[in-house]
């Protein structure tokens, strides 16, 4: 089981950005982001409401606020790297410290707040990871 | 200035990976999580998208892209939500992060991008670092069938 998931995640999430290039490449203009974006969310909330209120999924409050609080750390992160770009700092800078900081973020988290130990092979495959993480922001 | 808002940007997105985990060990519900992570911003961009000038035409692939990748986020999001209840947040987050790798070879056949060294190297380090995550699993998996306490 957790194996098909990290197939799935490798698999979906590396392309889910790929369309804002894609439309960035046919030169439309900028605007066309905010009808994007509606469809890309809308689109994302139909395909796991719609099976999950089947099958009895609860949205209560405490769904809600996680998800206020997920939405509100998502925004807030891509607001500062883009006032981190506008401000003159090139991407190849940018994209790996905001996204190599928060493996390191998050692998602080889990070691101190949630008490995961890692074994060896595990450990290297993060070391390993956080350096094509921050080598793939980089090209 | 700019680079403190590198810093900012990469303490957010550490947080966001973060509440995701609290939210599992909070017994949040993963699809429920998912559909009010992507409400809000829905709520947001149409409105956003109501306020824009009329008269600009968006042409219908532009819907269909934007449908497709949208249900792709969903399912990593979903798939990432699961995944950290059985498993571990960073390796979890890791994953996420490590799927850069997938667009850039798309990027390569598709727009015929060059594959210069640096991405060569970091997609060797993406599989070599897939191949020790998973490594990791099946030896704590064994570890936790010879000696199931270890398993809480």
């Amino acid at each position: 089981m957790w194996f098909l998931l990290m197939l799935v995640i490798l698999l979906t999430n590396g392309m889910s950005a790929f369309g804002l290039k894609m439309i960035a490449a046919w030169g439309l203009p900028q605007t066309v982001k905010y009808p994007y974006l509606t469809a890309w969310y809308a689109g994302g909330l139909a395909v796991i409401a719609l099976p999950s209120l089947l099958k009895g999924m609860r949205v209560g409050k405490k769904e809600l606020f996680w998800g206020a609080v997920a939405g509100a750390l998502s925004i807030g992160g891509q607001i500062a790297m883009a006032v981190a770009l506008s401000s003159g700092v090139p991407g190849h800078v940018v994209f790996p410290v905001a996204i190599g900081g928060s493996i390191f973020v998050v692998a602080l988290a889990g070691r101190v707040i949630f008490g995961e130990r890692m074994n060896l092979p595990t450990a290297l495959g993060v070391a390993l990871g956080f350096i094509a993480v921050v080598l793939v922001g980089v090209s | 200035m700019g680079l403190l808002f590198c810093f900012l940007g990469a303490i957010s997105f550490g947080l966001l990976g973060t509440s995701l985990k609290a939210a599992e060990r909070s017994k949040a519900d993963a699809a429920g999580l998912v559909v009010a992570a992507y409400a809000w911003p829905a709520l947001l961009m149409l409105v956003r998208t109501l306020l824009l000038k009329p008269g600009g035409h968006v042409p219908a692939k532009v819907y269909v892209i934007a449908v497709t990748f949208g249900i792709c986020a969903a399912v990593a999001s979903l798939a990432f939500q699961v995944s950290i209840s059985i498993g571990k947040v960073t390796v979890g987050w890791l994953t996420m992060n490590l799927s850069a790798g997938i667009p850039v070879i798309v990027s390569v056949w598709m727009y015929h991008e060059k594959l210069t060294v640096l991405k060569i190297s970091a997609l060797g380090l993406v599989l070599l670092s897939i191949c020790f995550l998973f490594w990791g699993q099946v030896a704590e998996r064994r570890a936790i069938a010879r000696n199931p306490a270890q398993g809480g």
